[in-house]
């Protein structure tokens, strides 16, 4: 039992007790009341009254009643407290892990791991100490602190416990997976340096020091990076652990898409999927796409295994030491085009904790073919070598032809433009008209940094960047080059040098905002390298390259993790933009200069769709005057669908062993009990006196 | 026991007693155990033999008879003389007291009308029967805007008015008119009212005591006074329910409506356990007193019927027939 305020309480009791007991000595203001006679009652009260003071106090139960009460009221100002597990003095930081494994839903009473995280904690806040009321002594602080991959202050340090509980009740969960340590980090950040003196015997050591913290944490146990999680020396860690250790709990854990290179209309569909039910299960799984149930496929998951041997009374090894149940599933299907694929798990029959990772999804887009048009007078090389390229479409040009089919706009649909010892006229323009230009043998002009000084001496390609995408993985130290082309490079070119022959650059490469070019300075029809393979490999790799979107996607580009930021760049003057989360909400969002737009921490799992007035990219879909670009956001975390509850946590070596939270403990107050046993003593006192009276 | 609020004053026979009341005990009549000589012939039995009708015995005839009681059929049978006895008959007196304290203007129903009510009664009884019915008020009427007990240099008899030789049907208004005449009020002196009325007694009969006996004084010097002188007496206690039951609460100064003394009490269970084993304490010593004195004493209640009490406790007692 501790004594919040002890001294008020006695200077209170000196005064009062006393107080009271005098009260009994005074003289009441009596009612007069006129009776035939006072003979019998003189008596009586002689009779009953002793002459001597204390008497009267003798055997008084209404006195002694009120002594009860003045003293539970006094000790009530005391503000007695029960010693609990808190200890005193301490700030209180309270992590509460809301990320996707804390949606399961088998916490106490039915309901998920957030929602009985948030009541602890919520019963927590309720047992900090307040303000005292009489005294100075200051009341417990709390932070809270929500976290999922990333961590949020949800309340800075404060006494105020509406404040806190309403910071608590608002943590929504998400469909993240969880990190402790930018948390820790964060609690740390916040707390308030406090000069102490410390007093040890004789000497008194004066310094700056940082008092330790009680860091509640209501999590499930499932931090990955626990072990990283650095505490302070003093702080008290209290890990109350939310769930079940053997959860059992299928989730989709892996969703991927690839195409071939050489028959990109096939879509290879990957799926893994994991159990952690000590049972083997069977399952369901349907693959949707664009909202469409396409496949379904009967599922059987091996049971969850583990290396360490049964107990010998037959308790199965603790849960953190079972590996769950793996399989995978792929689909190949035929489908040129893009789409929203979506893939659901039914778990059956069986138990399935964890709603949120049954369901996966992945932005597909169309299979990738370039249209391309050659400008050639002829050159036999070049033209089979792009005929066996599988494009879209290849049209071949005289200068003349491409010049009327520019003239007529024709042009424009052309992803890549390959000119074959040939430049366009500049037109208005001092250099080439905008587009993606694939240029053998020639060189275009200033001012794009580049300036031919005529036909050079033969030389032999002797450095050439293997990074490049247009070079990566050829061998081009045979290539010989009979007449090379002098070229010099102004010292602020958009062009780099991508190969050099012994005689200067060889080789271009050219990014400015609206025009890009590889250019092969010299043209191949006088060298040796028609006759190699890294000729055609080098066409095909420059064609790809070129055709690429400067904003392109790969087949996961569109996916986000729950937890990171999603960040894309829309096409410029995209205006009203807006992203829609799976929920339905909208939020309108504001691109940069560049179209570039930020949003997140990315918190459900589901398709998020931006949309924007203004112009769209063909991969973006068409909504009337709007453009609609869509981004998945799967959880695929095999340890966040591992959904058993730690029993205890490592953090940086020290262990912390988990409580449950039926039986925390908590500060209890006592001064409203005695306040409540005040006004039973009261009203027994009341009935006391009414007897009395009444008889 | 508190003052009655607005207490009955009656003002004529008929609020004193109903027909109904007048119908029943006109059957009753007084009665003594004693038998005492009377100063009229009267309708009562003496002990003396006399000269009624009744006869009574025969006795020797001695020097000095009235020769006109000798039985002369004896005589003419026995040749010898004796004389026929006859039984006297003379009235009877009785004698009502009624204690006129401001004390008895208390409780509900109010004790003095409770007590006039029974002295009408009684001295109706009393007129019927040709007895001679006295009455006495007795108090000390107080000066006015003082108590009594504050002017007790005032000498005082005691007694507040009498009536006297009262006789016959007749004189029921008369007695009816001077009871209604009388007041609660003041104090009481009963050893010197005692005396007053044991003094100025005219004859020997039955003394009917109508109080609460509640004096300061004490009622023993007062009863012995009365009792020496032969009379056949008859206390009345009359107590209010509310005196037998308290029904006050809280902190109170008792104030005495005689002498004004006052006593400050607060109310609580022992306080009126006390009261009552006071009260029954009382009440018995006066009973023992009584009876070691061969007075008959009745404690009523003053919400008794004045019929129950007159033809029932009255009768029991023989204070009535």
């Amino acid at each position: 039992m501790t004594w919040l305020t002890p001294l008020v309480a006695a200077v209170a009791a000196a005064i009062a007790v006393p107080s009271l007991i005098i009260l009994y000595f005074l003289k009441l203001r009596r009612r007069e009341v006129e009776v035939s006679t006072t003979l019998l009652w003189r008596k009586a009260v002689q009779d009953l009254q002793a002459n001597a003071p204390f008497q009267r106090l003798r055997r008084n139960i209404l006195l002694l009643l009120q002594l009860l009460v003045l003293a539970a009221a006094l000790v009530a100002v005391g503000q007695p407290e029960m010693e609990g597990k808190v200890p005193r003095g301490l700030q209180h930081v309270i992590l509460i892990d809301r990320s996707a494994s804390m949606s399961s839903a088998d916490a106490e009473g039915g309901v998920s791991r957030l929602d009985a995280a948030k009541r602890e904690a919520v019963r927590l806040v309720d047992s900090l100490r307040g303000e005292s009321l009489i005294g100075s002594d200051r009341a417990d602080e709390a932070m809270v602190i929500a976290f999922d991959q990333t961590a949020e202050v949800r309340q800075q340090f404060t006494g105020d416990k509406a404040a806190l509980k309403a910071a608590i009740n608002a943590i929504e969960p998400t469909a993240a997976p969880s990190s402790l340590d930018e948390a820790v980090r964060l609690a740390r950040a916040h707390l308030p340096d406090q000069t102490l003196v410390e007093e040890t015997g004789a000497v008194t050591v004066e310094g700056l020091k940082t008092r330790g913290v009680a860091i509640h944490l209501f999590s499930d146990g499932r931090l990955r990076d626990a072990q990283r999680v650095l505490t302070g020396v003093e702080d008290k860690v209290r890990f109350t652990r939310l769930g079940t250790p053997d959860a059992a709990n299928l989730a989709v854990t892996a969703f991927r898409a690839e195409r071939t290179y050489d028959n990109p209309t096939e879509l290879t569909v990957f799926i893994g999927i994991q159990s952690t039910d000590r049972a083997e299960r069977r399952a369901e799984l349907e693959l949707i796409i664009d909202g469409v149930v396409e496949r379904i496929r009967s599922v059987t998951i091996p049971p969850a295994t583990t290396d360490a041997p049964t107990l010998e009374d037959g308790t199965p090894p603790p849960p953190d030491l079972w590996r769950p149940g793996t399989t995978s599933i792929v689909f190949r299907l035929e489908r040129p085009d893009g789409g929203l694929f979506a893939v659901r798990l039914l778990p059956g029959d069986g138990p399935d904790v964890l709603d949120i990772d049954n369901r996966a999804w992945l932005v597909v887009p169309p299979a990738r073919q370039l249209s391309v048009a050659v400008v050639t007078e002829g050159s036999l090389f070049l033209v089979s070598a792009l005929q066996g390229l599988p494009l879209a479409k290849l049209v071949q040009y005289t200068p003349d032809e491409y010049l009327a089919a520019s003239r007529r706009g024709e042009t424009g649909a052309y992803d890549v433009v390959v000119l074959d010892a040939w430049l366009p006229p500049p037109g208005d323009r001092p250099t080439m008209p905008p587009g993606r230009y694939l240029v053998l043998g020639a060189v275009p002009p200033l001012p794009l940094g580049a300036a031919d000084l005529g036909p050079g001496e033969p030389g032999i390609l002797i450095d050439w960047r293997r990074d490049h995408p247009a070079l990566r993985g050829l061998v081009l130290d045979n290539v010989v080059v009979s007449t090379t082309r002098n070229v010099e490079i102004g010292p602020e070119s958009a062009i780099t040098v991508i190969a050099e022959t012994d005689r200067g650059p060889a080789i271009l490469d050219l990014a400015s905002a609206d025009l890009r070019a590889v250019i092969v300075a010299f043209n191949p029809a006088d060298s040796y390298w028609p006759f190699y393979v890294s000729f055609p490999v080098f066409i095909a790799q420059a064609l790809n390259y070129l055709g690429q979107d400067p904003s392109h996607l790969g087949l996961d580009a569109r996916s986000v993790r729950p937890g990171s930021i999603l960040t894309d760049r829309l096409p410029q003057g995209a205006a009203e933009v807006a992203i829609r989360l799976p929920d339905r909400t909208e939020i309108p969002l504001t691109p940069a200069a560049d179209g570039r737009i930020v949003y997140g921490p990315v918190r459900q799992a589901g398709v998020h769709e931006v949309t924007w007035r203004g112009e769209r990219t063909p991969a973006d879909i068409a909504l009337g005057a709007r453009a609609l670009r869509p981004f998945a956001a799967s959880l695929l975390d095999p340890e966040e669908s591992d959904a058993g509850a730690s029993s205890s946590l490592s953090l940086a070596g020290v262990d912390v062993a988990a409580l449950d939270p039926s039986r925390s403990n908590v500060n209890r107050r006592l001064w409203p009990w005695l306040l409540l046993a005040a006004l039973g003593v009261m009203m027994l006192e009341w009935f006391v006196y009414n007897r009395k009276v009444q008889v | 026991m508190l003052r009655t609020e607005n207490p009955k004053r009656p003002a004529s026979l008929d609020e004193l007693l109903d027909s109904r009341l007048i119908s029943r005990v006109s059957r009753l009549d007084v009665t003594s155990r004693k038998m005492f000589t009377g100063k009229l012939k009267g309708e009562r039995r003496s002990k003396k033999r006399g000269e009624s009708v009744e006869f009574a015995d025969h006795r020797p005839y001695v020097v000095g008879d009235d020769l006109r009681h000798i039985d002369w059929n004896i005589f003419g049978r026995l040749d010898r003389l004796f004389l026929k006895l006859f039984l006297e008959e003379e009235d009877l007196c009785l004698h009502v007291v009624v204690d006129c304290s401001a004390s008895h203007d208390c409780g509900q129903p109010n004790k003095f009308f409770f007590m006039q009510q029974t002295a009408m009664a009684l001295g109706y009884v009393g007129l019927i029967n040709y007895n001679r019915v006295a009455m006495s008020a007795i108090g000390t009427p107080a000066a006015p805007g003082m108590s009594p007990s504050e002017s007790p240099d005032v000498p005082h008899t005691g007694i507040v008015s009498a009536v006297r030789d009262l006789r016959g049907r007749r004189r029921t208004h008369e007695l009816a008119a001077w009871l209604c005449s009388l007041r609660p009020e003041g104090g009481s002196n009963f050893p010197e009212a005692a005396k007053r009325i044991a003094l100025s007694r005219r004859g020997k009969g039955v003394m009917v005591v109508m109080s609460d006996f509640f004096f300061k004084e004490g009622y023993e010097t007062g009863l012995r006074l009365l009792m020496g002188r032969g009379y056949d007496v008859f206390c009345l206690q009359v107590l209010s329910p509310q005196e037998l039951e308290p029904d006050i609460a809280g902190d109170l100064r008792l104030r005495d409506v005689e002498d004004a003394d006052a006593a400050e009490i607060t109310v609580s269970a022992p306080l009126l356990k006390r009261y009552k084993a006071n009260l029954a304490a009382y009440c018995d010593q006066l009973r023992t007193f009584c009876a070691r004195r061969d007075i008959t004493l009745l404690t009523v209640r003053s919400d008794t019927p004045i019929d129950v009490l007159l033809l029932d406790y009255m009768r029991r007692r023989g204070v009535l027939r």
